[in-house]
C-alpha cells in the first residue's frame, strides 16, 4: 500500500532497541541524550542527507493502555522510531535515500542505531540498507501536502517568493522600459544563487518549547 | 524532547485495535487512497505538511536476530504520525470541527475511541495516546504548508515571465509584468519566525 505519495515517500521504521539491564545508562536513554544535542537546523546531519524534507526520531516506551474495559499489555522491547517524508523520485528510489544517508551521516546514524538489536553499521551499505528495510513498517495511508516538489525546489521557491515580494514592492510605478530591464537582471541573480541550505530559511530561535496543551 | 520546530509541530500517537476491527480500518483506507475526492478536506484544511496512518499487526513489530524477544499482544495497534503547523489545540479544534466524520471513520476501530464530538473527550483521548518526539528536523521550519503551496505558484508564475521577458517590447512586458504581479499578489505572505503560542 502507498508508502508513496507521487515523489515524496513515507519512511517508517521502528528498530528494537537493546535491552540491556547491566547497560548504564540504559541504550534508550543514550539514545535520548544523544538526540537532545543533536542541531534541528542547518547543521542538522538531517540537512546533510539529501532529500529529507521532515524527519523525526521518537523512542517509543511501550504501547498506551487506553483503560478499563480495554485489556493491558506491554511491548517487550522498546523502538526507535524513524519517520522521514524523503524524495523518492517516480520510481520510489528508497534504497538510494538509504544508500545516500549512510554516505553523508555516517558517524550520526552508527551513534543512534548502535543501540539498536542488530544494527550491522552504516559504512557497510548492502546491510545497513537491508536492515533499515528489515525494520520498516508499510504505511497504510500518506498524505503530503505537496507531493510532486523536491527538497531544493521547495528551498528555491521560497527563496522566489521573498525576493519578488520585495522586487515588487520596490518597482512600483517604475517606467515599462526600466521595469523591464531591472526585472531581466534581478531573474539572471536570482537564477545564479544557489538555494538556501536546508533547514536554514529565517532566523534561528533561541527558545523551543514542546508540550501537548500549547 | 522537542514537539516543535519552526512552524511545525510533530505529533505521534498510538491506539490499540480488535484484530477483526484492522481489515475494516484498512478497507476505509483503500476507498480513501482510490477516491480522491473523499481527501478534500484534508486538503483543505491546508495546514498538514505530511500526515500519515500505519496499521501494525499484533505480530508485525519488526524482530530481529540477537535476542529480541519476540512481542506478544491481543491487539493489532494504528500509529499516527502527523506534522502540521499552529499549536495542538487549534489543530484538535479544527480536526474535530471539520473532520469529525473522517476521524470517527479512522478511529471508530480504536479502543475506548470517544467520537470526534464533543472536542473535550476528544482531546483528552488524544492526549493520552499521544507521545513525545525525541527529535525533529524540518527542511524549511519557518514555512507552513501554505507558504509551500504559495511559494510553488509564485515560482512558476515567475519562471513564465522571466522566460519570455527579453523577447517582448517594454510596453509587452509591463503588460505580463501586471498580470504576474496579479496572479501572485495573493502569494506572496513572508515567512518567518512563528508566532508564540500563549
Amino acid at each position: 500500500m502507498p508508502n508513496q505519495n507521487g515523489s515524496v515517500y513515507g519512511l517508517t521504521i521502528l528498530s528494537p532497541i537493546i535491552d540491556d539491564e547491566k547497560a548504564t545508562p540504559s541504550h534508550d536513554l543514550q539514545i535520548r541524550s544523544y538526540l537532545a544535542r543533536l542541531s534541528t537546523r542547518e547543521d542538522s546531519p538531517f540537512a546533510q542527507a539529501p532529500g529529507t524534507h521532515l524527519a523525526r526520531l521518537v523512542v517509543m516506551d511501550d504501547v498506551i493502555y487506553v483503560g478499563a474495559p480495554a485489556h493491558e499489555e506491554h511491548l517487550k522491547s522498546k523502538y526507535l522510531i524513524f519517520e522521514s517524508n524523503l524524495d523518492c523520485g517516480p520510481d520510489g528510489d528508497l534504497d538510494g535515500y538509504l544508500d545516500r544517508l549512510a554516505a553523508a551521516i555516517p558517524e550520526h546514524l552508527d551513534a543512534i542505531w548502535q543501540h539498536c538489536v542488530g544494527y550491522p553499521g552504516a559504512a557497510n551499505r548492502q546491510a545497513f540498507i537491508r536492515y533499515m528495510k528489515a525494520c520498516q513498517l508499510d504505511t497504510t495511508f500518506f498524505f503530503a501536502a505537496v507531493n510532486d516538489k523536491t527538497v531544493p525546489e521547495t528551498l528555491r521557491a521560497l527563496q522566489t517568493q521573498s525576493a519578488v515580494a520585495d522586487f515588487i514592492a520596490t518597482h512600483q510605478g517604475t517606467d515599462p522600459a526600466e521595469l523591464q530591464r531591472d526585472f531581466v537582471q534581478f531573474a539572471a541573480r536570482l537564477r545564479s544563487q544557489p538555494p538556501p541550505r536546508p533547514g536554514s530559511i529565517g532566523p534561528s530561535r533561541d527558545i523551543k518549547t514542546g508540550g501537548r496543551n500549547e | 524532547m522537542s514537539n516543535i520546530n519552526g512552524k511545525v509541530y510533530a505529533m505521534n500517537a498510538i491506539t490499540p485495535m480488535r484484530r477483526w476491527k484492522t481489515w475494516i480500518l484498512r478497507l476505509a483506507f483503500f476507498v480513501l487512497w482510490h477516491v480522491k475526492s473523499l481527501q478534500k478536506d484534508l486538503i483543505d484544511l491546508s495546514f498538514i505538511e505530511f500526515a500519515r496512518w500505519v496499521v501494525v499487526r499484533r505480530g508485525s513489530f519488526p524482530n530481529l536476530e540477537g535476542g529480541q524477544l519476540k512481542e506478544d499482544l491481543e491487539y493489532d495497534y494504528l500509529l499516527f504520525f502527523s506534522n502540521f503547523n499552529g499549536t495542538w489545540n487549534q489543530y484538535i479544534d479544527a480536526f474535530s470541527a471539520v473532520l469529525s466524520g473522517g476521524l470517527n471513520l479512522i478511529w471508530r476501530w480504536s479502543e475506548k475511541f470517544p467520537g470526534s464530538v464533543p472536542v473535550t473527550l476528544f482531546k483528552e483521548y488524544i492526549a493520552r495516546v499521544q507521545f513525545d518526539t525525541d527529535y525533529y528536523y524540518t527542511s524549511y521550519p519557518q514555512a507552513t504548508a501554505n507558504d509551500v503551496k504559495s511559494a510553488h505558484i509564485v515560482q512558476s508564475s515567475f519562471d513564465n515571465l522571466a522566460l519570455k521577458a527579453e523577447q517582448q517590447s517594454p510596453q509587452q512586458f509591463a503588460d505580463a509584468y501586471l498580470h504576474f504581479v496579479i496572479q501572485v499578489q495573493a502569494h506572496l505572505g513572508e515567512t518567518g519566525e512563528a508566532p508564540v503560542a500563549g
